[in-house]
């Protein structure tokens, strides 16, 4: 891992998250890091924490063995095509765009290329990522091996089938937007209830944070930890009970569901 | 509630194991918390363990279930002086009970604090009491700080405190449930769609505390508004506004409401 040399085609946001999660954690270092984009200030923002932007993406494919597509999904096909004759062996192609399949990428990149198709999310910007990620062409599984421990610098990833993947998009990668909606109506409920709007705000984004960890990092099950946490006749319960009767559980459960069959009907469209 | 304290303690090393002891009643409580190597367990409150930990400590957290709160202040009255400063986490017990049944000098702080102490990540908030000094606060914030947010509020503040951050987690445990179960209709494996699930949740919240991610700071400074966002990340006729649409017909966000403030009102009932 050490001697793997990483480069961006696209040097967005996103990119810029998997960059400095990459440096800060130790797994590459920013001298070992190449990137492009076609707007200058992109590159500057490279070049400020110590990567080596360059001006086209066949120099970002020539200087590195894994390569970062992190393009908007219109441009994958092109730019894979333009850089194909100068693809080898050594070469591991990452691509974070959402939508694009690995036989559309296999299109373009040309046969016996080692393809790794990730669904990263948004909180990849805060070193935080829910993702997911699956194997075609010539990957195997040291690719898979090498791509885990890129990614768990900047979060978690899990290997899943290639039909999968709309599922991933409608829980993780749409999945930030429910829970910002939740934390928004939490507080709500906190300022209906006497708070005034900046402590319920950090009490319920800290609530629903600390909440996560605990199933993350106890490892009980969800139900097990609710029931712990409600005591007879006591002040949880009877908020349990209100969101019961909303069916708020079938709620979340119909968005992961209505996302998926939205990713899968730009998947045949697209 | 009392042990995640402890364990959250150290854990951040705010304090240490020879520097920390306990009054339990159960003998399956003391074997755990002899297992976390504290050295000093005495027995039950009522039965010496109060004079025993009024004699040993200068800070007094109380722990105890709300029903047996009458029982242990009366106990501890006759040994805590004004050297003491006594911390209660018991939920619906006033600082006019808790100063009344301990003695008029006595420093009293009420704290709603939650679980997830447990993994340095709680949310909470504390009322001071009449006599409680700079100091004291400072040291309130510094336990309280060590395992989580903590913030100081009103007294009057205090239940709804209680709905939100108190029994948020539940919420939370209810709706990371729910969206796994979403992720298995959708095909995935549980395994997957749960640990999907709650990293999901996690990096989210991670989010709205902004790019410093300083969600242990009481500053709410460089917080993002969750709508700014949810707009960030819902593309035109994409997968993201599909799953929104679903949550809004649903009323969801009045469900949440509705939680909380019915919960705030049910602590209220209990403390009065």
């Amino acid at each position: 891992m050490a001697d793997k040399r990483i480069g961006f085609i696209g040097a967005g946001q996103m990119a810029e998250a998997l960059a400095r999660g990459f440096i800060n954690k130790g797994v590459c270092k920013a001298e070992h890091m190449w990137a492009t984009d076609p707007v200058d200030e992109r590159k500057e923002v490279f070049r400020s924490f110590g990567t080596n932007p360059v001006d086209g993406n066949i120099e970002v494919v020539t200087s590195s063995d894994v390569i970062f597509i992190a393009v908007k999904p219109q441009y994958v096909s092109v730019v894979l095509r333009e850089v194909r004759p100068h693809l080898e062996d050594r070469h591991t192609i990452v691509s974070i765009a959402a939508g694009i399949t690995l036989q559309s990428l296999k299109d373009a990149a040309g046969d016996g290329i080692r393809l790794v198709r990730v669904m990263p999310n948004t909180p990849c910007l805060v070193g935080e990522t829910a993702a997911a990620m699956c194997l075609g062409g010539k990957a195997d599984d040291s690719d898979a091996q090498l791509v885990q421990r890129l990614f768990d610098s900047v979060g978690k990833i899990y290997r899943v089938d290639e039909k999968l993947l709309s599922a991933v998009t409608g829980l993780s990668g749409s999945g930030p937007a429910y829970i910002f909606l939740m934390i928004e109506a939490l507080a709500d409920g906190g300022v209906r209830s006497g708070l005034p709007r900046d402590i319920a705000n950090q009490l319920a984004a800290q609530t629903v944070l600390g909440s996560a960890k605990m199933v993350l990092q106890t490892g009980k099950h969800c139900g097990a930890l609710k029931d712990m946490t409600c005591s007879p006749a006591g002040t949880t319960i009877a908020g349990i009970h209100e969101l019961e009767k909303a069916g708020t559980r079938a709620a979340f459960m119909n968005a992961v569901y209505a996302a998926t069959q939205r990713a899968d009907e730009l998947a045949k469209s697209g | 509630m009392g042990e995640a304290l402890i364990r959250g303690f150290l854990r951040s090393k705010v304090s240490s194991p020879g520097r920390i002891c306990v009054s339990v009643r159960d003998v399956e409580r003391q074997d755990a918390l002899e297992r976390i190597g504290i050295g000093s367990i005495f027995g039950d409150a009522t039965d010496g363990g109060s004079k025993e930990v009024a004699q040993f400590s200068s800070v007094i957290l109380l722990c105890t279930k709300p029903q047996a709160m009458t029982e242990v202040l009366q106990s501890l009255a006759p040994h805590v002086t004004s050297e003491h400063l006594v911390i209660s986490v018991a939920a619906g017990i006033t600082l006019q009970t808790l100063e009344s049944a301990l003695g008029e000098g006595v420093r009293v702080v009420r704290v709603m604090p939650n679980t997830p102490a447990l993994v340095q990540c709680g949310a909470s908030a504390y009322a001071l009491g009449k006599n409680v000094t700079a100091r004291d606060a400072d040291i309130v914030d510094l336990l309280l700080s060590s395992v989580g947010f903590c913030i100081a509020v009103e007294e009057k503040q205090l239940d709804a405190v209680t709905g939100l951050s108190g029994s948020g987690p539940a919420y939370v445990y209810l709706m990371i449930e729910a969206m796994a179960d979403g992720g298995v209709m959708a095909g995935l494996p549980r395994e997957t769609a749960l640990a999907l699930a709650a990293k999901t949740v996690a990096g989210a919240a991670q989010m709205v505390f902004g790019d410093d991610g300083g969600s242990n700071s009481s500053s709410a400074l460089g917080m993002v508004h969750p709508g700014v966002l949810k707009d960030r990340v819902a593309s035109p006729a994409g997968t993201t506004i599909a799953g929104l649409a679903e949550l809004e017909s649903s009323g969801v966000r009045g469900a949440f409401i509705r939680a909380v403030s019915r919960a705030a009102q049910r602590a209220k009932e209990i403390g009065s």
